[in-house]
C-alpha cells in the first residue's frame, strides 16, 4: 500500500514536472535562412509588399488616423479587450529590432520577442501555412516602412485569459505542425488558391465557426459565422448556402472587384478585406482563390436563408416604382425605402447609379435573420472599385429601431421573398455588437 | 489624362477631368452648368438629379466614368424636351418654387416620372418623388404641378 503510494506520487510529481516544463520553458528559437531561391534588394521588398497584401496585415495592423502597420486596434472578446501590435520598423515600440528567426518564430508559433505567447488575433494558426521564404519577404518589406513610433495599449483580459502560458496548450490543439503542402494530385493553380486562401488570406478565421474553445471547427470549415456583427456568410460548394452555383468568373469578379452580376456587392468586413487586399492582387492568383473555393466540401446552412434570384415583388417592380400590390398598403418599410434608398438601388434590383447598389440576388437581403443588412443600413459601406469610389451612407443616426427593423424587413420580403422578422431590439443589439 | 467625352444637353463635351470625378463636380465646376445642386452629397436628397440616358440619377454618386456615351440632360437642357417643357410651364404657373434650392432636382425627377408615365397616381408620384427633399414644404404645389403638366 505504501508502495503504491509513492508510485503515485512520483507519477504526480512527474506529471507536474512536465506540465510545469510544457507551459513555462522558454520557447525555442530556430535558426532560420532564405532558400537560395528568395530575391534579393528591392525586389524582395515588392514580393513581401504583395505578400502582406495578401495576407492584409494593415487591416488590423493599423487604425483610423494612425500610422499604418502601427497597430492599436482593439479587438472586443467576451473576456476582455486586445490590441493589435506596431509591426513598423521602430527599435522601440515596433519590431524593429526583432531577428529574422523571432519574426518567423511569431508567425509560425505564436510566440513573441520575448518569449510570451501570443493571442490567437493574430492569425498564426493560418499564417503558420506560410513558407520561410514568404515570412522573410513580408519582414524584409515591413522593415522597408517608415518606423512609426506607437506604443500599443495594454490589453484588458480578464482571469484566465490574460495568462498567456495558456496559449501553449491551445496552440497544440489548433496549431498546424507543418507548412503548406502542395496537393499532388491537383493543379498548380488549385495549390495557388489553397496557399493564398489557407495561409495568407487566413479567409477561415471569419468564415470557419469556432468552438468551445474558440479554436476554428475543422469540422465546419467555410461554413459561416458571426464576427463582431457581421456574418461571413458560407463559402463552401453548398449549392443552396454556399457558392456551389457560383461560375469561378462570378467569384473572381466578386472577390477582385467586390462585386458580381446578380450576386451582389460586398459590405463590411469582406468590403474591406477586398479594399485593403483583395483588389490588389493580380487577376489570376484571385482566380486560383476561386478555383480552390469552389472545391470545399459542402456544408449545409440554413435552407431559409437560400438565394431567390427572381423574387415576385421584385420581379412586378420597375425601376421607379414598386409592385402594385405593394403600394396598396403602404408600409413603414416601404415609405422608408421609397425616401431613403429606391434612388440608389431601384426597386427592381438594378442600380442606378452604380451596379454596387444592385441588391439582385444578393445574400445579403436574402438571410431572414437580417444581420448584415441591418449593419450595412447602420454603418453604409465604403469600397475603392475600378470606376472609383462606391459607397453608401450610415443611416444609424437617420432612423430609430423600429424604422430600420421595419425598413430592413421590407427589404428582405421584396428583394428576398423571405419572410423575415428583425426586431427592433435586434436593430438596437446590432447597434453594439459584444463580439 | 485622359480626357472624358460626354454629350450634356445634345452638346459634345470634352472634360479634361478624372474618371472618378462625380458627374456633378463635372457639370457644375467644370461644364459650368450650375442649374444642378449640390445638396447632401450622398444621394439623399436629390437636389443634384440630371437624366442620363432620360433616367433620373443622382449625380453627386455618379462618377463620370460610368455615364459612358449616354446623353445627360441638366435642369438647363430638359425644356429642349416635351415633357420637360410642360413640366417646367407647370411649375411657372402654379409657382411651386419658393427658395428654389432643390427644385431643379425636383423638376428633373418630375419629367423622367412623367416621360415614363404620362398619367401618374398619387401612389407613382410618391414613388418617384420621394426622394427629392424640398426643405419649403413645397411638396403639395410640386404634386398639383406633375397633374397638372401631365394634362397639358
Amino acid at each position: 500500500m505504501k508502495r503504491s503510494i509513492k508510485i503515485l506520487a512520483a507519477l504526480v510529481l512527474v506529471a507536474v514536472l512536465a506540465a510545469a516544463a510544457f507551459f513555462f520553458l522558454p520557447a525555442g528559437l530556430d535558426e532560420v535562412t532564405a532558400s537560395s531561391n528568395q530575391p534579393k534588394g528591392q525586389e524582395l521588398i515588392e514580393r513581401g509588399r504583395y505578400l502582406a497584401t495578401a495576407g492584409d496585415c494593415i487591416a488590423c495592423h493599423s487604425v483610423a488616423g494612425g500610422g499604418a502597420y502601427a497597430g492599436g486596434l482593439a479587438f472586443k472578446l467576451p473576456f476582455g479587450t486586445i490590441y493589435s501590435s506596431n509591426i513598423t520598423p521602430d527599435k522601440e515600440t515596433g519590431i524593429g529590432d526583432w531577428s529574422d528567426a523571432e519574426f518567423v518564430r511569431a508567425m509560425r508559433h505564436g510566440v513573441g520577442k520575448n518569449g510570451e505567447d501570443l493571442y490567437p488575433a493574430f492569425p498564426y494558426t493560418s499564417y503558420a501555412l506560410m513558407s520561410t521564404d514568404d515570412m522573410l519577404a513580408v519582414k524584409a518589406y515591413l522593415f522597408s516602412l517608415p518606423a512609426v513610433r506607437a506604443q500599443t495599449a495594454e490589453n484588458s483580459l480578464s482571469f484566465p485569459y490574460n495568462q498567456r502560458y495558456l496559449m501553449r496548450a491551445w496552440k497544440l490543439l489548433f496549431l498546424p505542425k507543418e507548412t503548406y503542402q502542395a496537393e499532388a494530385k491537383q493543379s498548380e493553380e488549385w495549390n495557388r488558391g489553397a496557399y493564398l486562401v489557407e495561409a495568407l488570406g487566413h479567409c477561415g478565421e471569419c468564415h470557419t465557426p469556432r468552438n468551445l474553445m474558440y479554436g476554428l471547427d475543422s469540422g465546419k470549415k467555410f461554413a459561416g459565422a458571426v464576427t463582431q456583427g457581421w456574418k461571413a456568410y458560407n463559402i463552401t460548394s453548398d449549392k443552396d448556402g454556399g457558392i456551389g452555383n457560383w461560375s469561378v468568373e462570378e467569384l473572381t469578379s466578386y472577390l477582385h472587384t467586390g462585386h458580381a452580376e446578380g450576386r451582389g456587392a460586398a459590405t463590411g468586413s469582406m468590403a474591406e478585406a477586398i479594399d485593403l487586399s483583395l483588389r490588389h492582387l493580380t487577376e489570376q492568383d484571385i482566380r486560383s482563390m476561386a478555383v480552390y473555393l469552389k472545391t470545399i466540401p459542402p456544408q449545409p446552412t440554413d435552407a431559409a436563408a437560400k438565394v431567390d434570384p427572381n423574387p415576385p415583388l421584385m420581379a412586378a417592380s420597375q425601376a421607379y416604382a414598386p409592385a402594385a400590390q405593394e403600394t396598396a398598403d403602404r408600409s413603414l418599410g416601404l415609405t422608408i425605402f421609397e425616401s431613403a434608398c429606391a434612388s440608389c438601388h431601384a426597386w427592381n434590383g438594378e442600380g442606378q447609379q452604380s451596379p454596387y447598389a444592385a441588391l439582385r440576388g444578393s445574400q445579403t437581403v436574402n438571410d431572414p435573420d437580417g444581420t448584415n443588412l441591418v449593419q450595412v443600413i447602420l454603418q453604409g459601406s465604403h469600397m475603392t472599385t475600378p470606376q472609383g469610389s462606391a459607397f453608401m451612407p450610415a443611416f444609424a443616426d437617420a432612423y430609430s429601431d423600429v424604422e430600420i427593423a421595419a425598413l430592413s424587413n421590407y427589404v428582405l420580403g421584396h428583394f428576398g421573398n423571405k419572410k423575415a422578422s428583425v426586431t427592433p431590439e435586434d436593430v438596437a443589439a446590432a447597434r453594439n455588437p459584444s463580439q | 489624362m485622359q480626357m472624358i467625352d460626354m454629350t450634356v444637353n445634345g452638346e459634345l463635351l470634352h472634360l479634361d477631368v478624372p474618371d472618378d470625378m462625380p458627374l456633378l463636380w463635372a457639370l457644375r465646376d467644370v461644364a459650368g452648368l450650375t442649374g444642378t445642386k449640390f445638396g447632401c452629397g450622398i444621394a439623399q436628397c436629390g437636389a443634384c438629379t440630371v437624366h442620363v440616358d432620360g433616367k433620373p440619377v443622382r449625380s453627386c454618386v455618379m462618377p463620370v466614368g460610368a455615364v459612358g456615351n449616354r446623353p445627360v440632360t441638366t435642369v438647363e437642357g430638359v425644356s429642349e424636351t416635351p415633357v420637360g417643357k410642360k413640366v417646367q410651364e407647370a411649375w411657372l404657373d402654379l409657382e411651386v418654387v419658393q427658395c428654389g434650392y432643390c427644385q431643379s432636382g425636383q423638376i428633373m425627377s418630375a419629367a423622367a416620372l412623367l416621360g415614363r408615365n404620362p398619367d401618374p397616381d398619387d401612389a407613382a408620384i410618391d414613388a418617384a418623388m420621394a426622394g427629392n427633399v424640398c426643405r419649403c414644404g413645397t411638396y403639395p404645389r410640386i404634386r398639383a404641378a406633375i397633374k397638372q403638366a401631365a394634362t397639358a
